[in-house]
């Protein structure tokens, strides 16, 4: 079988992969974490339009309950008082289009818009092997 | 011109061939990607954005290393172990690294013989192994960036998901790994066993693959 031939740049390609995909996550956390702290502001100023316009559309469409707008159903979700980087925790992960923040009194999953971060769980706590229970977004 | 696209044709149809398929593996990667980015709530993104995410390089390093693996097994075991009637293999009673005199190396090189071919020492070595070696590399890197690619994608969809992420040692552990690994592991190796026991009893007239369509099945190591 003559299979000698085979294209070199396969190795160069396998690297760039490799060097980009390492060092991708690392300049978002800071953005992704500054979402999350804005949110968690909004919260707790009692803005609830403003906490809104930081969710993803899918958490601001699935929150409010019977006629109440988002703004109502934001401020009335039972968030825990978290705003700033919880101290010795976990740093921010970001991977992709996602990140997950640990403030000081919650968990925030975020996905990255063409706007932006924007809050697409919050009030979450961890459930071992299940997915965390959030109180905003699922 | 003409006679380099004659002289070179197979390389050059392989090339264009993976370079559309490529293409074609972005594009539809591409929609797939963005179809479940709507479902999960997430946000669709450019063909660009794409070709450099996890996501897209998780799918093709996992095809490239099996696919090296293959040629490397098959480089590696047709030199120790031999199928009679396949013209995929030598002879019986061949098997082993053969003598200098039969490999033309040394002073049993001619004179068109490749230079390192002649030399001694650790260049004659390197070339002597060198298709192995480069395969070799090849596949382990390919294998090194889909664990790499892959932690990343895994953790991605962790994340959207409401699920923490995994290291890369977790990773490699994991039974995502391992499924895209096996998975495409066991295609190789039952196309190159299809390849060494069909081509003892069927022809393809002209392929160099293949035994004269005259020739008898339990003869080994012809090919066409």
């Amino acid at each position: 079988m003559r299979w000698g031939a085979v294209a070199p740049p396969v190795a160069v390609v396998t690297i760039v992969a490799l060097a980009s995909l390492t060092g991708c996550a690392s300049g978002e956390a800071p953005t992704a974490q500054r979402a999350a702290e804005r949110f968690y502001s909004a919260v707790h100023a009692g803005q609830g339009e403003a906490a809104c316009g930081l969710l993803t559309p899918r958490a601001a469409e699935d929150l409010p309950l019977g006629g109440e707008s988002c703004a109502e159903a934001v401020l009335r979700a039972r968030l825990p008082a978290a705003d700033r980087p919880r101290p010795q925790a976990a740093p921010t992960q970001v991977w992709g289009d996602e990140a997950q923040v640990r403030l000081s009194g919650d968990t925030v999953f975020l996905h990255r818009f063409s706007r932006g971060w924007l809050v697409r769980a919050a009030g979450c706590t961890p459930r071992g092997e299940q997915p965390y229970r959030c109180e905003v977004g699922s | 011109m003409r006679r380099f696209l004659r002289d070179n044709g197979l390389s050059l149809f392989f090339l264009v061939a993976f370079l559309l398929a490529l293409g074609g593996q972005s594009i539809a990667g591409n929609a797939d990607y963005n179809a479940r980015q709507l479902t999960e709530g997430g946000a669709p993104i450019s063909w660009v954005s794409y070709v450099t995410s996890s996501d897209f390089a998780v799918n093709v390093a996992e095809n490239w290393q099996s696919e090296y693996l293959q040629f490397l097994l098959y480089i590696m075991i047709t030199v120790w172990l031999v199928q009679r009637g396949s013209p995929e293999s030598k002879k019986p009673g061949e098997q082993g690294r053969e003598s200098d005199e039969e490999q033309k190396v040394g002073p049993h090189a001619e004179p068109d013989s490749p230079a390192w071919a002649k030399a001694t020492g650790l260049r004659r070595t390197l070339f002597a192994n060198s298709l192995g070696l480069v395969m070799g590399t090849i596949f382990v890197l390919s294998w090194l960036a889909q664990s790499v690619a892959g932690t990343a994608n895994y953790n991605s969809e962790q994340l959207a998901q409401l699920q923490d992420p995994v290291t890369w040692l977790g990773y490699v552990g994991s039974a995502d790994f391992w499924n895209r690994t096996l998975q495409n592991w066991q295609s190789e190796l039952l196309a190159v066993l299809s390849m060494v026991v069909l081509s003892i009893y069927l022809r393809q007239r002209g392929s160099p693959e293949s035994k004269p369509v005259g020739v008898p099945h339990q003869a080994t190591g012809i090919e066409g």
